[in-house]
């Protein structure tokens, strides 16, 4: 596309494999028989139950409360009774507290909370509030708590609002379908953020593999007249926040600092139509679009799914599984989280489920490191991925320190091109956690 | 003087003392494994090798050859060289107690190290004027902490590379110093 | 020859007054007492002191900062012999050993899928927790094995670690390298352990291993000394009651519970002694002992357990040592 940005250093061209869902509209999933909703869906410290055994609740109704500042609240999708509320499998492997609510199946719904008459002038302390509120958390997967993303200290000043609608990870089109059917709701989520800050003009960033996204988004921009749609090169991991902050704005985010250092503030378009209809209708987040995706799946569908619906649900929905699968993936082939069931819920960062047959997964034993360097060439936060691997491994942490273990966003550009299989990405996070105990004093 | 700047690079690149002719192996092998002492060492050697050169050439010229006492020339060389170092160990445990205890024994070995004796001999033996000595000995010295320096960076790189157990430690120690020892057989052709 | 001694000895004289000189200006203090007690220092800079090698906790302990007793790889010897040079008194500090609470072997607890990463525990706990099924337990990539100074620890064929006891030296480097957090230090007499960490219950433990503790509480129901103590579904064994006698062990329903010790006896009853005081045949939980009062009592060999709470009570030191009693010890892998 004529004009189309993309950022300086490094990445990384995986085949996109799109277009098994990318034409296909987004379709309602029929409500399972229960839901598991995890009460830790976010960075932060998890939510406090507020329901127990037996308890009955209605669709949008809180059953778990924030924790502290950097914490989210979350809500029942559906209405239901309370089967328990326990450990319960979880997409980060490992149980975790949860709220397991048995489907009454008449989806009633409690008194949504009160719209805002004026959206993008309301006072910004009032619309923070509803977001957190809302349970809102960044929906690109960071799950970040957005109430928090969107308080930065008052000595940083934002001037640039930028929605990442780059969807860079393969196989995933979750943000591309919502982009192409409702480019209102997230232009007039772009609209309430810019209000927070008072300013008049925001971007979105859109790879140019979706036309027909930039096409809707453009039009609802110009009616808004405080849009800009950029069209974006496609290049992984253009989507990363850092990367699309230096795409657009030439603005270097600095090592150990995060983008409100260079006066931005990034939100994935799903979280915009998300924080839109906290704000225009008052309803919390509890549900989103899930791409169910790969070779390993009958049907790929775009799912609009309630959070706490098992992954075993969808695959179903989608033909079911097409023979034995290799491996189970929720989210993107690049950074997702390898499942070893499919009884594990859909949380609320949840873009994609892909399931690749056993023919499709390549993967070895880690080989010795070639010096090949291929590393060091993808790397987007320019790093030395096999420094840094090398260093932690030979136990030396304050190096690793040195040579910018913290500034590694994981994208895993430089475990998709090592030949030789080395767990770059794996030896990377395990250097960071090792940074951080010796910063802390360990 | 262009004959003074030949006998300069000669001692420093093309007849290096570590790496042609393979004297003072014990410290280059022993502080090289990482820069930092690597560095340190070489300015104690520096400072010896310059120091022990210069005296010895006072001691030969003045005292040792008029009175025909060619022959006391090893044991006089050896105390003189001994005093300096002796001087240098209290100098950096007063100045820096980390390097003294980084580089530990290696430091009173240098009394020992072949290269400065062997240094002070060579000067004899090519019956060096006052200036050469200088010019040789500073030389010797800087070629002496080149290979050092040069060593000790390739040793910090091996040290968090995947070794073969068979070569994990000295082995490959000795392996690469014997690469740059090739590789700085090149500089050979370089003074005639 | 004259003049060769003369030189010689110039030379001798004129650097022994520069340095004579130089060691004036360049005055260093050193406490001489460091080099003494880095020389009875074990020397295997493990850091179980608190400091970062021996010559660091020299030097702590000639500035008086350490206590003596700090270094436990060494022990009591290298206590005393630290505590002579300083001339103060040393406090025994009792031998604790490494425990592994994980039974949980390639048989009886299996993984989730293949892994193919990093092969470090603290590495492979990130990917989902670790490639086990049971989020508690050992996930034997050998990242104890590989931090001990000792080489005390070692995962064996089985995939779970297994300490050796001879060789152990309790310096702790392991406790805080295990990412599940399974090693714990013991006392050296505690040899009875719960291999399981699993806090969960009944089926949720079956589901994922068939050696974990499920909760039953037969051993809390079993022990002779009141030494069980349950945490939620998770037993426990508390070191200070515990005898090691060995008999949670044996009703233990999966085998979560490891038996190190090799040899015990029956008790028996030297019946001149024994006033029939009844004291024994009381707190014997098994009901091994048998007598009327006053007269001499005898102990049941066949229920024996060996427990020896019954030599404990005598009053007059009347029960001693009687048959081996011989139970295989049960470790946590077959």
């Amino acid at each position: 596309m004529r004009g189309a940005r993309t950022f300086r250093r490094g990445g990384v061209h995986p085949p996109e494999e799109k277009h098994h869902t990318a034409g296909k509209p987004v379709e309602g999933a029929p409500l399972p028989e229960r839901l598991v909703v995890p009460l830790s869906q976010h960075i932060g410290a998890p939510a406090r139950p507020l329901v127990k055994k037996g308890d009955r609740v209605l669709g949008g109704q809180a059953i778990g409360e924030p924790v502290g500042f950097v914490s989210a609240p979350v809500h029942a999708p559906t209405s239901g009774k309370v089967r328990r509320v326990e450990p319960a499998p979880h997409p980060l492997g490992t149980p975790q507290p949860a709220v397991e609510i048995e489907v009454d199946g008449e989806d009633a719904w409690g008194e949504p909370m009160e719209p805002f008459d004026d959206p993008f002038g309301a006072d910004p302390e009032a619309v923070r509030s509803r977001i957190q509120a809302a349970g809102i958390v960044g929906m690109g997967g960071a799950t970040f708590p957005t109430h928090v993303k969107l308080s930065p200290p008052p000595e940083l000043s934002i001037d640039t609002v930028i929605l990442n609608g780059a969807e860079c990870e393969p196989y995933l089109t979750a943000d591309h379908r919502l982009m192409v059917e409702a480019p209102g709701a997230v232009i007039k989520g772009l609209g309430v953020i810019l209000g927070l800050f008072g300013l008049e003009r925001g971007y979105i960033g859109v790879e140019e593999n979706k036309p027909d996204a930039i096409e809707a988004l453009e039009r609802e921009a110009r009616a808004s007249g405080f849009a800009e749609v950029v069209p974006l090169k496609v290049k992984y991991p253009q989507g990363a926040e850092k990367q699309l902050i230096q795409t657009i704005t030439g603005r270097e985010v600095p090592s150990g600092a995060l983008p409100m250092a260079v006066g931005a503030v990034v939100q994935n378009v799903g979280t915009a139509a998300a924080i839109w209809e906290a704000v225009s209708r008052g309803r919390p987040l509890v549900e989103r679009v899930v791409t169910v995706t790969g070779a390993g799946v009958r049907e790929p569908r775009n799912l609009l799914v309630r959070v706490g619906t098992p992954v075993g649900h969808l695959v179903a929905l989608c033909g079911g599984l097409a023979g034995e699968p290799g491996k189970v993936i929720l989210g993107g082939p690049m950074m997702g989280l390898t499942q070893h069931t499919l009884d594990v819920p859909a949380i609320k960062g949840t873009s994609g489920v892909l399931v690749l047959p056993r023919e499709a997964v390549r993967t070895a034993p880690e080989g010795p490191c070639i010096r090949c360097g291929r590393c060091v060439e993808a790397c987007p936060m320019g790093l030395s991925p096999t420094t840094l691997r090398a260093l932690i491994h030979a136990d030396l942490v304050a190096e690793a320190d040195e040579w910018g273990a913290l500034d590694c966003i994981e994208c895993g550009s430089c475990s998709f091109v090592c030949p030789a299989f080395v767990a770059l990405v794996q030896s990377i996070r395990y250097a960071k956690g090792r940074v951080m105990a010796l910063r802390r004093g360990g | 003087m262009a004959e003074l700047g030949l006998l300069f690079v000669s001692s420093v690149l093309v007849n290096n003392f570590v790496l042609s002719r393979f004297l003072g192996i014990c410290p280059f092998l022993g502080v090289s494994k990482r820069t930092e002492t690597a560095v340190g060492m070489s300015l104690a050697v520096l400072f010896v090798m310059t120091v022990s050169s210069v005296v010895t050439w006072f001691i030969q010229r003045l005292v040792l050859g008029p009175l025909g006492l060619e022959y006391l020339q090893t044991i006089a060389f050896i105390l003189v060289i001994a005093a300096l170092v002796q001087l240098v160990e209290m100098v950096v445990q007063y100045t820096s107690p980390a390097l003294h205890q980084a580089l530990g024994i290696f430091l009173p070995l240098i009394t020992t190290n072949c290269a400065v004796l062997g240094l002070a001999v060579l000067n004899v033996q090519k019956g060096h004027s006052f200036v050469q000595t200088v010019v040789f000995s500073v030389g010797a010295a800087l070629g002496f902490g080149l290979a050092l320096v040069l060593f000790s960076g390739i040793r910090e790189r091996v040290a968090v590379a995947d070794v073969p157990r068979p070569f994990q430690g000295t082995a490959i120690a000795l392996v690469t110093a014997g690469l740059l020892s090739l590789a700085f057989m090149g500089f050979a052709g370089l003074v005639k | 020859m004259i003049e060769a001694v003369v030189v010689l000895g110039g030379l001798g004289l004129v650097a022994a007054l520069g340095l004579s000189l130089a060691s004036l200006r360049f005055r260093v203090e050193v406490d001489p007492r460091v080099e003494a007690i880095e020389a009875v220092l074990p020397g295997a800079n493990c850091g179980a002191c608190g400091y970062a090698g021996c010559s660091a906790f020299a030097r702590a302990l000639a500035g008086g900062e350490a206590p003596p007793n700090a270094c436990i790889p060494g022990g009591p010897e290298v206590a005393r012999a630290v505590a002579e040079i300083l001339g103060v008194e040393a406090a025994d500090v009792a031998r604790r050993l490494a425990v592994v609470h994980c039974g949980g072997t390639r048989d009886a607890a299996p993984d989730k899928g293949i892994y193919q990463g990093v092969p470090d525990c603290r590495a492979a706990v990130l990917v989902g927790g670790g490639p086990k099924l049971c989020p508690y337990g050992c996930l034997g990539l050998g990242t104890c094995e590989r931090v001990c100074p000792f080489h005390a620890i070692r995962v064996g064929p089985d995939g779970i670690p297994r300490v050796d006891r001879q060789r152990c030296t309790g310096c702790g480097k392991c406790v805080g390298t295990c990412p599940k957090e399974l090693i714990e230090l013991l006392p050296e007499d505690n040899r009875v352990h719960v291999r399981c960490a699993n806090p969960l219950r009944g089926k949720a433990v079956g589901a994922v291993c068939s050696r974990g503790c499920i909760g039953c509480r037969r051993c809390e129901k079993a022990c002779p000394f009141g030494a069980m103590a349950m945490d939620g579904a998770l037993a426990r064994i508390d070191p200070a009651p515990c005898t090691s006698c060995g008999v949670c062990a044996t009703v233990c329903p999966t085998g979560a519970i490891e038996d190190l010790v090799e040899v015990r006896y029956r008790a028996r009853i030297d019946a001149e002694a024994c006033i029939g005081c009844t004291k024994c045949a009381r707190v014997c939980p098994v009901d091994a002992i048998s007598g009327e009062k006053k007269k001499p009592h005898a102990v049941d060999p066949d229920r024996c357990v060996g427990c020896g709470r019954c030599a404990g009570e005598c009053p007059k030191g009347a029960i001693g040592r009687g048959e081996l009693l011989v139970r295989a010890p049960r470790e946590a892998a077959g």
